[in-house]
This record gives C-alpha cells, sequence and structure tokens, in this order.
C-alpha cells in the first residue's frame, strides 16, 4: 500500500456535479478523473501514472443512475457500476449490456467499476465496448462551458477522442425491446479478460442485426456485411409465433464464418501471430458469432 | 491486539468441542486470527526508523555486467546505501563472485557478479528512507550490459557454451534395470510436456532487518527453513552464524521455499550496512521473478506391455528444465528417474534423464517436484494401452499395481504399505456426479463460467483415472532429523519445535500429539526462531514425520516423569497407568486422578529427537539405491465438462483416495487434499508462467491465471485408507504433496475420455481440448 500512500499528499477532489467536476478539471493541470479505479490503480501501482490531482467522480449521484429520453433511448450515466448494470430492472431495458457488466471480472470490481472507466480505458478486452458497438451508442463529452456528442466508436477508435479537461458524462443507447447477446470465450469458468467476445443485437422495427466483435483487435469490429447478409435470412415476420423457425440452421453457420472472416483477418489479427493463432481465434469467434444469433432468434 | 473478549466468535476451546489428540478435527490454531485479519504477516512488519530496501534487477536473460554505476543513486537525497556484489566477501581468488548459494548447490549468487543469467536477476540493492525513494534510486544504478544470447531451448543447453563455470549439465541419471531386449505384445509411445508453475503465495516476499549490537543481524522472515536460511544468510555474510538470528514471522501460504535467498541476504547486508533496520516488501511483479517456479519438463516414453496390459519394458528419456541455478535439480531428478514407472511394476525399465541449467527462470522446490511431471506421462501412457487393449483404465492399473514389498525400479523394496488397487477399488465405488444431461432444467456451470458461451448442445463430459505416488522427507543420504521440546508447568503445556507451521497445519498437530499423550488440553505452541534446536526445512511432508515425531518422544518423556511418582506410590509400573479425558485411571480402576491434580506445583520439561532411517544415493551409473524413507500413494478421478467447440474445459468433480498411514487430523487432511487439487488443476488447465527469449510475459495475477473458485472443482474423499506405517511416528504419512502430483493427470485423461484428442502437453489449453469439425 505504499504506493497509494504517496497519493494522500496530493490533491483529491470530491465533486458532487457534473458541474463542479468539469471545473475542477480546468482548474487543475494534470487533473484525472477516477471512477472506480479498478483500472487507475493498476496504472498507479505499476508506475505509469503520477496523477498530479485526482477528481474523484463517485459523488455525483446522477452519473450512477440513467433516465429515458425521447421515450425510445436511454442516457446511462457514466457512473453507473457493473454490478448495478447486472441488476434485472437494467437487464431488462438492455440485456447485452447486462451480459457484459456480469462478466466484467470478479465481483469485488465490478462493484465498483463503471461503464465510464470502461469506454475511457478502451482496453481491448474491455466488455462492455462491443456491446455499445452494435448498439451504437454514443457518448456525451462535458468540459467547462461546452458539451459534444461523439459515437463511442469514434471515441474508441481515436476519430474523435477525449480531450483533455474532457469528462464523460453519458452515454445514449437505442431501447430495442428484441433479443440481444453478448459472449464471451475467456478459457477458463473463473473471472478473466475475454479472449473473444461478440455482442448481438436485433433491431425488428428496422429489420437489422447488428454485431461487433471485441477483443480480436485494439477496438470492436463491425462485420457489416455478414450483419446485413444475415438480416435477410431470418424470417422477421415468424417472430413471436410460437414454435417458429426463424433462420436455416446452415445459415447460423454461414453468419458465423462471414462473421469470424470479417473480423479475423488471414495469417492473425492485426499482423500478430502466426497463422495457427489466427485459425483458432478465427474458429471461436464464428462459433460465438453463430451461438449468439442462434440464442438471439430462440 | 485484539483482547479476547472483542472477537466476534472467541474459538470455543478444543476440550468443549470434545476435540483433543489425534484422530479428532480441531480448529487450526491460526485459523481464526487469519479470518480475522489480526494474524501478523510479514509485510506487517514495523521497527522505528526502519528503511525501506528495494533491489534492481536484471532486464536481460544473459548478459555480461561491463559496469555498475551507483552515484545516481547515492546522490538521491534520503538514500542511504546502496550496495552490490563487490559489497559481499570476496570468491576463493579475491575477485567478488556475488556469494554464490543454495539449498544444494552453492551456484546462486547474492547479488549478479559480472555476469547475470536470468532476467530479474537482482544486482544492486538500494536502502532509502521511504519505499518509492527507494525504488527510483535502484532505478537511476546505471548498469552497462553486454547482452548475450540467453539459452532458453533444455534441448540446446547440452552443447550451448557453459552458462556457469558449474557447467550446463545440473545432472543426469540413468537407472537400468532388467533385459534391455524385452519386448512386449503391444508397444505405446508419447512426448508430453510439462509447463512452468509458479507457487504464487499469496503473500508476496516480505521481511524486516535489524541490526543487532554485536554486529550481527536480526531477520524477520516467513521462512520455512530458519536454520538453513540463517546458516546460508551467515556464510553468505561471511558472519558467525551465532551472529545472525531468525525470527519466523507469519508465513502467507508455501508450497514451496520461502523466502528466495537473495532477498534474506540482501535484507540483511543493508542493515548492517546502514545500521539501521531495514524493511523490504516485493511487489507482485518482483515475487514472480524472485522466487523459483516448477521444472518444466519434456519427457519422452515408450511402454511394452503383454497382450493383458501388463507392463513388460518401459524406457523413458526424461528432460528437466532447472532455469538459470541448480538449486534443489538434483533432487526433482531423483524422484523423476525413481517413480518414471509410477506405482506399477514392471521387470524392465531404462530411463536416461538431465536437469540442465538454461537462461530461463531457476526452478525449485514445488509440491512433488519431479514426481508430479512422471505422472503425467506415465498415466497418459498407461490410457494409451488401456484404448489399445479396449480395457477399462480402472482395470489397466488394477493389473498392473505396486503391492506392499514390491521393488520399484531403483531396486528399493518398498516396504512402508503400498495400497495402490486398495485406493482403486475405493474410487471404483465411488458416486459420480450428475449429468447437465439428467436435469437440463437445473442451472448448470457450463465450462467458460457463468455469462460465459457455454452451449449445453456442444459439452461432452470425460470420467478419468490417474494414480500416483510422491516420496516423503530427504532422499538420497540426507540427513533428516528435528528436536522438540516439550514443557508442562501447572495445568499447561508448551511446545517449542522450530518446524515452521506454513499452512501445513504442524501447530495444530503438535498440540494433537501433546494432548494425547499427556492428557493436558491447553497446549501453547512456541513461535519459532533460529535459537531454537534445528528442526528442518518444511518440505517434503516432512515435520508430520520427524517433527511430530520428535514432540510426541518428548512427550513421551515427559508423562514418564509425571506418572513415575504415582505408579512408586501405588506400587505398580509407569505402563499400567493410562491417560484418558484428562485423567490417570490404573489399569485395575483405583486410580482415578486428574492430570492437573498430579501436575499441581510441578514443572516438567523433555528434549527429544527424532531421526528416521537413513537412506542411500541412487547409483550415477545404473540408479539403483534405497533412496527413499518412506513413499505415499493417491488415486483420484476427475470427472469434467469440456465444450469441444472452444475447447472451454470445466472440472467438475475430483474424487481421492489417499494413503494416508493414519488421520491424524481428518479435517485438516481433506483442507491439504483441497488445496492440492485446486493446485493440481491449475497446473492442469491454466498456470503457466510462459517466457519469450528467457523473459517471462504474464508474471501478473491477471496474466499468470490461478484458479478461482469457480475452477475448483467440488473435491470427495472417496477414503482416506488407513493402513499404518510401522517406521513412521503414528504411522501417518504426509498429506498434500500426492494429491498435486495426481490431479493434473486425472485433469488431462478426463479431457481425453471427453475429447478423444491425445492431450499430450500441461497446462491443457483451450486448442488441445477442440475438436474439429
Ligand atoms: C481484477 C480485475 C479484473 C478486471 N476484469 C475485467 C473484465 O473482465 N472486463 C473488463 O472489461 N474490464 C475488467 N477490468 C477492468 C476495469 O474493472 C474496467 O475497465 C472498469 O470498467 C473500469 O472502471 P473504473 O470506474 O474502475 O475506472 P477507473 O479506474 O476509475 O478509471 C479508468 C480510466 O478512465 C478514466 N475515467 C473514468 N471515468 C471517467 C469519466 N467519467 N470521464 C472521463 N474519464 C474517466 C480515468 O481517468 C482513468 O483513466 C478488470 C479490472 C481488474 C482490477
Amino acid at each position: 500500500m505504499e504506493h497509494g500512500g504517496n497519493l494522500v499528499n496530493r490533491t483529491i477532489m470530491l465533486p458532487a456535479s457534473v458541474d463542479e467536476a468539469v471545473e475542477a478539471l480546468a482548474a487543475t493541470p494534470g487533473a484525472v478523473p477516477v471512477a472506480g479505479a479498478t483500472d487507475l490503480m493498476e496504472a498507479v501501482n505499476a508506475g505509469r501514472l503520477r496523477p498530479a490531482a485526482l477528481i474523484g467522480l463517485g459523488r455525483i449521484t446522477e452519473l450512477r443512475g440513467w433516465r429515458y429520453e425521447d421515450g425510445g433511448t436511454a442516457v446511462l450515466g457514466a457512473g453507473l457500476t457493473h454490478a448495478r448494470m447486472d441488476r434485472p430492472d437494467f437487464a431488462a431495458l438492455i440485456p447485452a449490456l447486462a451480459d457484459a457488466a456480469r462478466t466484467a471480472g470478479p465481483p469485488q470490481v465490478r462493484n465498483v467499476g463503471t461503464l465510464g472507466g470502461n469506454i475511457a480505458t478502451a482496453a481491448p478486452a474491455g466488455d462492455t465496448l462491443p456491446v455499445l458497438a452494435a448498439l451504437e451508442a454514443t457518448a456525451t463529452l462535458a468540459r467547462a462551458g461546452a458539451v459534444r456528442d461523439v459515437p463511442v466508436s469514434h471515441l474508441l477508435t481515436g476519430l474523435d477522442p477525449l480531450r483533455p479537461g474532457e469528462l464523460l458524462t453519458w452515454v445514449r443507447v437505442p431501447l430495442l425491446h428484441a433479443p440481444q447477446v453478448f459472449l464471451k470465450s475467456s478459457g477458463r469458468s473463473g473471472p478473466a479478460r475475454a479472449a473473444a467476445s461478440v455482442a448481438l443485437v436485433l433491431d425488428p422495427a428496422r429489420r437489422g442485426v447488428r454485431c461487433a466483435v471485441g477483443a480480436v483487435a485494439p477496438v470492436p469490429l463491425r462485420p457489416l456485411e455478414a450483419e446485413s447478409w444475415v438480416a435477410g435470412c431470418i424470417d422477421w415476420d415468424a417472430r413471436g409465433a410460437e414454435g417458429a423457425v426463424l433462420i436455416d440452421p446452415a445459415a447460423l453457420v454461414a453468419f458465423g464464418e462471414y462473421v469470424a472472416g470479417a473480423c479475423v483477418p488471414e495469417g492473425g489479427a492485426h499482423g500478430e501471430g502466426a497463422g495457427a493463432d489466427a485459425a483458432r481465434l478465427r474458429r471461436t469467434v464464428a462459433v460465438l458469432a453463430r451461438r449468439a444469433l442462434g440464442r438471439a432468434l430462440k | 491486539m485484539t483482547s479476547a473478549t472483542e472477537l466476534p466468535a472467541a474459538a470455543p476451546a478444543d476440550h468443549e468441542t470434545g476435540t483433543t489428540g489425534l484422530g479428532t478435527s480441531p480448529l487450526r490454531t491460526d485459523a481464526l486470527p487469519k479470518a480475522l485479519g489480526i494474524y501478523p504477516y510479514a509485510a506487517d512488519l514495523w521497527a522505528e526508523g526502519l528503511l525501506w530496501g528495494a533491489v534492481l534487477r536484471s532486464p536481460h536473460p544473459h548478459a555480461r555486467i561491463v559496469s555498475v554505476n551507483t552515484a545516481p543513486a547515492l546522490a538521491i537525497p534520503g538514500v542511504h546505501a546502496v550496495v552490490t556484489a563487490a559489497d559481499l566477501p570476496p570468491g576463493p581468488d579475491g575477485t567478488p563472485d556475488g556469494a554464490p548459494a543454495g539449498t544444494v548447490t552453492a551456484d546462486r549468487p547474492v547479488l549478479a557478479a559480472g555476469v547475470v543469467r536470468h532476467h530479474g536477476e537482482p544486482v544492486a540493492a538500494v536502502a532509502a528512507d521511504h519505499p518509492d525513494t527507494a525504488r527510483l534510486a535502484a532505478a537511476s544504478i546505471l548498469v552497462e550490459y553486454e547482452v548475450l544470447e540467453p539459452v532458453t531451448d533444455p534441448e540446446a543447453a547440452f552443447h550451448a557454451p557453459p552458462l556457469h563455470p558449474d557447467g550446463n549439465l545440473l545432472r543426469h541419471l540413468p537407472l537400468r534395470t532388467g533385459d534391455p531386449d524385452a519386448v512386449g505384445e503391444i508397444v505405446v509411445e508419447g512426448l508430453y510436456q510439462v509447463g512452468r508453475q509458479d507457487p504464487a503465495p499469496i503473500g508476496a516476499e516480505a521481511g524486516l532487518a535489524v541490526p543487532r549490537p554485536d554486529g550481527g543481524v536480526e531477520l524477520h522472515l516467513s521462512s520455512t527453513d530458519p536454520h538453513g536460511d540463517r546458516d546460508r544468510t551467515a556464510a553468505c555474510l561471511g558472519i558467525d552464524p551465532d551472529r545472525v538470528r531468525l525470527v519466523v514471522t507469519g508465513v502467507p501460504g508455501a508450497s514451496s521455499d520461502r523466502e528466495d535467498l537473495s532477498f534474506q541476504v540482501t535484507l540483511a547486508l543493508l542493515a548492517l550496512r546502514t545500521g539501521r533496520p531495514v524493511k523490504m516488501t516485493l511487489t507482485r511483479a518482483e515475487s514472480f521473478q524472485a522466487h523459483t517456479t516448477r521444472h518444466p519438463a519434456l519427457l519422452r516414453y515408450r511402454h511394452h506391455a503383454d497382450a493383458e496390459g501388463r507392463l513388460v519394458k518401459v524406457e523413458a528419456q526424461i528432460l528437466l528444465d532447472g532455469g538459470a541455478y541448480a538449486d534443489v535439480s538434483a533432487e526433482a531428478l531423483a524422484s523423476a528417474v525413481a517413480f518414471s514407472v509410477g506405482p506399477y511394476t514392471c521387470p524392465n525399465v531404462f530411463v536416461d534423464a538431465w536437469a540442465v541449467r538454461t537462461n530461463n527462470p531457476p526452478a525449485g522446490r514445488m509440491r512433488g517436484e519431479g514426481a508430479l511431471q512422471t505422472c503425467f506421462a506415465y498415466e497418459s501412457q498407461l490410457d494409451q494401452i488401456a484404448r489399445q487393449l479396449g480395457v477399462d483404465p480402472v482395470e489397466i492399473r488394477r493389473r498392473n499395481a505396486m503391492a506392499t514389498g514390491d521393488p520399484l525400479p531403483t531396486g528399493q523394496a518398498v516396504t512402508c504399505p503400498a495400497p495402490v488397487a486398495a485406493l482403486l477399488d475405493a474410487l471404483d465405488g465411488a458416486p459420480l456426479p450428475a449429468l447437465p444431461l439428467d436435469d437440463p432444467e437445473a442451472d448448470w456451470l457450463l465450462p467458460g463460467g457463468p455469462g460465459g458461451a457455454g452451449d449445453p448442445a456442444a459439452v461432452r463430459r470425460g470420467i478419468g483415472y490417474a494414480v500416483g505416488m510422491v516420496h516423503m522427507l530427504g532422499a538420497e543420504g540426507e540427513d533428516e532429523v528435528s528436536t522438540a521440546t516439550v514443557r508442562v508447568s501447572g495445568d499447561h503445556a508448551t511446545v517449542i519445535c522450530a518446524a515452521v507451521d506454513s499452512g501445513q497445519g504442524f501447530a495444530t498437530l503438535a498440540r494433537q500429539i501433546v494432548q494425547s499423550v499427556l492428557g493436558v488440553s491447553e497446549v501453547y505452541i512456541a513461535p519459532v526462531d533460529s535459537d531454537q534446536s534445528a528442526a528442518g526445512p518444511s518440505a517434503r511432508g516432512r515435520h508430520t514425520w520427524v517433527s511430530g515425531g520428535a514432540v510426541e518422544r518428548a512427550a513421551l518423556m515427559v508423562r514418564h516423569q509425571m506418572l513415575q511418582p504415582i505408579a512408586a506410590d501405588f506400587g505398580m509400573s509407569v505402563e499400567l497407568l493410562t491417560i484418558n479425558d484428562g485423567k490417570i485411571t490404573s489399569y485395575d480402576g483405583v486410580l482415578g486422578m486428574p492430570v492437573s491434580e498430579a501436575l499441581e506445583g510441578r514443572e516438567l520439561w523433555a528434549t527429544a529427537q527424532c531421526r528416521p532411517h537413513p537412506t542411500e544415493p541412487l547409483d550415477p551409473e545404473t540408479g539403483q539405491g534405497d533412496a527413499f524413507v518412506s513413499i505415499a500413494f493417491c488415486a483420484m478421478r476427475a470427472v469434467v465438462d469440456v465444450d469441444i467447440e472452444l475447447g472451454a474445459v470445466r472440472v467438475v468433480d475430483v474424487t481421492v483416495a489417499q494413503d494416508v498411514g493414519r488421520a491424524l487430523n481428518p479435517r485438516q487432511i481433506e483442507d491439504r487434499i483441497e488445496g492440492a487439487v485446486a493446485q493440481g488443476v491449475g497446473l492442469a488447465l491454466l498456470e503457466n508462467l510462459r517466457t519469450e527469449g528467457g523473459v517471462p510475459v504474464n508474471a501478473s495475477l491477471t496474466g499468470y491465471r490461478l484458479p478461482t473458485a469457480l475452477d475448483t472443482p467440488d473435491v470427495r474423499i472417496a477414503a482416506l485408507l488407513e493402513e499404518r506405517d510401522v517406521v513412521a511416528p503414528f504411522g501417518a504419512k504426509a498429506v498434500s504433496a500426492v494429491p498435486a502430483v495426481v490431479a493434473p493427470a486425472a485433469v488431462a485423461a478426463a479431457v481425453r475420455a471427453a475429447t478423444g484428442l491425445p492431450v499430450g502437453r500441461l497446462p491443457i489449453l483451450p486448442e488441445d481440448a477442440t475438436v474439429l469439425a
């Protein structure tokens, strides 16, 4: 705990509102926001990060819950913990995000780790990230005197990154009222980072399937062609009918292969690893995508 | 310190719960303080005015040290001392050699001198007034390295230039017995690989050194071998052993040796240099670099069997990667060779085994070193024979099972109980866990875990069996001895014995022994330090035997002193008196005196030693010899579910039948078996400290996957077979190592049964358990 000890001498601010927080960020050069600290403290302990000041977000109650907008959108606070998202009321709204939150580490970590922290860290194996990509979520970024909305995928790819002094406040997610699945493979039964993950959501209103593959590349990947191809294979009108077969099993298998082929290039993800590793990863992604769609259409 | 009245649940005294003496299961002495968080670990130690130590480690697995410039570190305010190999006593030729030390062979420098042989090898150390200052200062030391090509492939070590003046071959041990030309009806061959398991103790290395006014030093460490560590530390520092005192603090888990010698000598050196107490705690990443790992192994086997599956001949080549330094590799190799066939009889055995030096992390002691690696190989071979002949895997083992009196391939007759067939019988009758198909509605924990991607349709169940063996106590002529003192004063007894309770429960056992022999319920176990008589290391199941034996003897002597006057009063011999439930009774029932009354106002004490029968080294040409004191056996059945599309494996159940000699504390035995199974399952499926070019790539608890509760199966005990070992104190055998030896082989057999795949390496990765459509 010696490492934590040296933080004590430094400034820690505990703003009670978003406004106070962004002001504090603007007023304190080198200040870093902290939520659950499950990623931040690891960086501090490893000596990668020595923040001059910390802005604790834990007291900003408004960011720890969610609200609704325009009837069709949920606005999620960046301070929602994984444990909170795993609860049944939330799971009924955005099932795939709840599934992802349920597997995002051991209970002690999920009790404090947050949605905002997961996005800001943008780790390749961040579990909420493929779900947010599949949902085409947007993030609200606030700084003193200015607010902007950015697609989460743009944040993650660095196309439009979080700027210094900016706070991630809200995440907008459409409410689709249809099955969603998040599947993760880690090679063990206990909590672990994903070796590969697949998020898949159905959007019956638009007769669409949206899918994102996590952990195989620095950011979640969307197999857009596979999505639109498979959307055409689904018998959307039969949805809800007792015993209806919504898709030909062969199409499920083909979808898995299609997704894997699109997201794990031959010879290795982003040029790394031997061909055998890539082949293995493709198989895993193919199985996950096939199972995800199968479950969504059950 | 919390007073007893503040404890949420004060532990009931043993006599209140009826749990005293041998064969019962009293609460462990350390259970409550550990659960309450008041158990003192080395990392909690504090001394007025202490300084903090930090170590600079080599970033290269192999390099020549051209120069070391400590000036930048010394220039940092708050730095009190910087030490390098030059601060240790020089070698025989008068130049610094880093004061090499080691448990068996003294080849490992405390601080690297001239050359570094593994990644993370300590090069220099700093004492400063703040831990951050110490780390920054260590990092500021300028070391110029000439990077050398590392030897990381153990097979290449034979022909590579010597990495050390002692050469690269740590030991070659051949074993030849029987007819080399014997042939069987069937021949099965296999190549097996075992990865690098790390002991990953829950508490990382920590300690405090306090300089003494006489120029000596007092070390507070979670040592598991206080006298050995004291002697080696003194030798490295070039001072008299009397001037080093080692005080054992709470051991936060040890399934291998603690602590690393370089750590404690460096700590002592810094304290002597600065004249101030120095504390050092390693980070998790450093801990992975500091302690030794299990020996990675490569094993090539050829078994000949007759048409019934009886072994005709076993040929094997075994290669252990010892890493940069010798440590206990020679000893590990001896058990690998002696147990190369397993608990089976075979007339013709031809083995060549080597332990070699590489620039990989040093390997050392870890539960069943040597025996574990071969168990995976010979059990895999037996499964192959069973499959080829279409014989049930339990039956094939029964046909070959060793019995009491049978010889090992080393020619030594197994005179201790060898109830291999009985262990297999116990497993055969054990109930199997339910199948998901039997109850599809239940919330099955599928491979991949809760919220994983498991799909019942892709899950296959497999059942596998394995039997294994491990020796107890030091082997090949090592002098084994322990000393204990038992003192009784009024209504309580004290045990003074330097056997460290590393979590194995020795303190609880010692208490039970004294309770049994003397009928005194209150038994205090004195803290351990090196001023007491030596008891030797906590390893190889020694303490149940040698220290338990010494405690028993001392207690028996005290008992004699206590009963003598009473017997004289009644005109009978001491042998006619018994102690039961705290009462002394005579054979005729005339006398019935509480022990407390007999002890009224008396203080009795006795010191005794226990030294088992001697052993001899294995012959360097033929591998023959009586090298072991005793052997423990264990049989296991593992049940796994495998998602054959993703290769995810979940161990559902492990059922154990173990040869324990005598169950001195059944609950403690079950705990030890559970822990060992968890460790074995970890090695089977998850644990592997991977290296690239000699550099560990997953030296953190995120990268190095330890089994969690969800990865650990239900462990059921089918039988604790109690066939007493007549030469062992109480007839008891050590219990912790053998389940860890057998579990990986059992899990591998089960995965093989589920997938039909060969499963030739540990850990079993998802790709090894994926069935390609
Ligand atoms: C043992 C362990 C296991 C884990 N397992 C998983 C896992 O399986 N899957 C997974 O996805 N993750 C896992 N994690 C990582 C971590 O728990 C998650 O990424 C978590 O969501 C981080 O949230 P936090 O609130 O703790 O972030 P913090 O550590 O507080 O912050 C992380 C980073 O985000 C920034 N930040 C936080 N909130 C905001 C905000 N509102 N606006 C701007 N910047 C912000 C911080 O400045 C910091 O740079 C694990 C972590 C640990 C320690």
